[in-house]
């Protein structure tokens, strides 16, 4: 059957719809991936080297430094751990695979376009897989974002870290994003709710991170850590260690679970009701 | 039943199959064992007051929801086990139409065009212009009757075999409205489906083959158009200058529901109104009221039809 392209458009797929749709958003949260950075690579001059700020660091409490990940920290890697990956750009990228995530189908069912999306052909698995690609994509897309810019920039203040910690590091944020935006994602398929599928991956969220960062000062934590999905994300230390495949290698099995799990829910389910 | 008067002659089997559905919700609501079959054709009116399960039989049969109990079939495919091919044969306009309101009409009509991998541009602009839509404002922007126009191309484009309008006319103006009953019309001329819902007699008077009445969850009452307004073709209030007999206006022809209250008569006509008004003119007549009956004395009228057969 005859076909014609219209405008520019690329609404092909439900996956090409559900990045299109999200398109100014992702080139938001990528601008401010590239704003992290660059603010911290513009602050780095100031701690490279600096004997007066090793030495401050030096006498902070274990704890303290074991929390916020802070080792080695006038070195390059040891910087760009404390001050983007064992926080804040995770964690950034886990708001926005959640907020998405959560919205995927349970958005659609609440706004009530599922109705209307349901009139076409489309099976309710092809419609989650879709949607659950854009969403690993558009992750993909702004986490590339950060170590796109920490590589080409980084030289310029004299901040050098090897390929893999970056890229290891960059990988392990995005899967965990990835991760919880699936949870959310989940929730959401198997309740039509937003609301409440953002609010306990939230807490699941906060919880792994927690589970993750206090396993290095309380010990009783520490033979639990590997319930915690940021322990095996950041709390391994990728920019210390560089690809951890068999950490990896667990996410990844989480990840396909709850892809998995919001399939088989949205299929069995009344929608928008 | 359908149209078998027509060219094609009498189909083999219906386009919709509703076996036994019931579908019941934890808050109340919902349908309660709908069994009714639609022939290719034919233009059914699923006609009821709001909150009767129009909309959840609509949802069901698109696959939407999932029925507690009995079967689905649209054109012989399980609504259930074949959603994808059943629904790839259907045109559906939801009762609650919410769009993706970012995208323009173009857009969006171009997205679903792909998404069923058949109508052509051609065919959507000629829709469109059809129903003078305007493509290229963002849904978002549009008046509720230009973003239903925007449900029903959507619906129409492809020319499905069949089509599923939930309260298709609500929110546009009277000559859209005409231009809607026309399109119906028109796709079963073609030999292909349509069920619409409506709780407006009038609209599906005017285009439907058949109605089926529901209420609270049950099809009470499936029937050709004009037996069902056989039923109760005018409705006559009167008021006179003096209080009437017990038995004033007993005995004329036609009259199917009668009822006087001092001064006043309600009277069900469904034969001829000649003799009413010659009895009319035997008194002194204050006020005069002759209409269409409404849904709900439509619905009165079916009833004490029904008992008066039992």
């Amino acid at each position: 059957m005859r076909r014609r392209e219209v405008g520019s458009a690329h609404l092909h797929s439900v996956f090409e719809r559900t990045l299109h749709e999200q398109r100014r958003a992702l080139v938001g949260w990528s601008l401010g991936m590239v704003a992290l950075a660059a603010t911290m690579l513009a602050l780095y001059p100031t701690v490279h080297g600096n004997e007066q700020f090793s030495k401050l660091i030096d006498s902070y409490p274990e704890a303290f430094k074991s929390f916020f990940g802070v080792a080695d920290y006038t070195s390059g890697p040891g910087y760009l751990r404390a001050e983007v990956f064992s926080f804040m750009a995770p964690l950034l990228l886990v708001i926005l695979a959640v907020l998405w995530g959560s919205d995927l189908t349970a958005g659609e069912e609440e706004r009530g376009t599922i109705d209307v999306l349901m009139a076409n052909p489309v099976s309710r698995r092809r419609i989650v897989a879709e949607k659950w690609a854009a969403l690993a994509v558009g992750v993909a897309v702004v986490a590339a974002s950060l170590g796109v810019v920490i590589a080409v920039a980084g030289p310029a203040v004299s901040l050098h870290v090897g390929w893999g910690p970056l890229w290891a590091s960059v990988v392990a944020s995005g899967i965990l994003a990835l991760l919880l935006g699936s949870l959310a994602l989940a929730l959401g398929a198997a309740t039509g709710r937003r609301g409440m599928a953002r609010g306990v991956t939230a807490m699941v969220a906060v919880a792994a991170y927690l589970l993750s960062s206090l396993a290095g000062l309380v010990s009783w934590l520490r033979p639990v850590r590997w319930l915690s999905p940021w322990y095996h994300a950041l709390g391994v230390d990728p920019m210390a260690t560089g690809f951890r495949p068999f950490h990896l290698a667990v996410l990844v099995l989480l990840v396909a679970a709850c892809a998995v799990a919001a399939l088989v829910a949205f299929d069995h389910r009344d929608l928008g009701t | 039943m359908g149209s078998l008067d027509s060219d094609r002659g009498i189909p083999d089997r219906p386009a919709i199959v509703l076996d036994d559905v019931s579908k019941r919700y934890r808050g109340g609501g919902g349908v309660d064992g709908v069994t009714l079959d639609v022939w290719p054709g034919e233009v059914f009116g699923f006609l009821g007051p709001n909150g009767a399960g129009k909309t959840t039989t609509i949802r069901l049969l698109l696959d939407l929801i999932r029925p507690d109990r009995g079967t689905i079939t649209v054109l012989g495919l399980d609504t259930r086990r074949d959603s994808v091919a059943a629904r790839r044969r259907i045109g559906y306009l939801p009762g609650e139409l919410a769009l993706y309101d970012r995208m323009t009409a173009r857009e969006l009509l171009t997205h679903f065009a792909y998404l069923r991998g058949g109508p052509t541009w051609e065919e959507i602009g000629r829709l469109a212009s059809q129903f003078s839509l305007e493509l290229d404002r963002p849904i978002r922007e549009l008046s509720k009757g230009n973003r239903q126009k925007v449900g029903l191309v959507q619906a129409l484009m492809g020319r499905p075999d069949v089509l599923v309008l939930d309260e298709p006319t609500s929110g546009l103006d009277p000559l859209v409205q005409h231009q809607v009953h026309r399109a119906i019309r028109d796709v079963a001329a073609d030999g292909r489906t349509v069920f619409l819902s409506s709780h407006v007699l009038p609209e599906v008077a005017q285009v439907a083959d058949r109605v089926g009445l529901i209420r609270d969850g049950r099809v009470i009452a499936v029937e050709r158009v004009q037996d069902l307004r056989g039923h109760a073709a005018h409705i006559v209030d009167a008021r006179f200058a003096a209080p009437l007999a017990d038995d004033a206006f007993g005995d004329l022809p036609g009259v199917d529901g009668r009822r006087v209250a001092g001064d006043t008569v309600h009277l069900e006509v469904t034969g001829p109104l000649a003799p009413v008004v010659r009895e009319l003119g035997r008194f002194d007549v204050v006020d005069l009221s002759v209409r269409e009956p409404d849904l709900e004395e439509l619905f009165l009228a079916f009833y004490e039809g029904a008992d008066a057969t039992a």
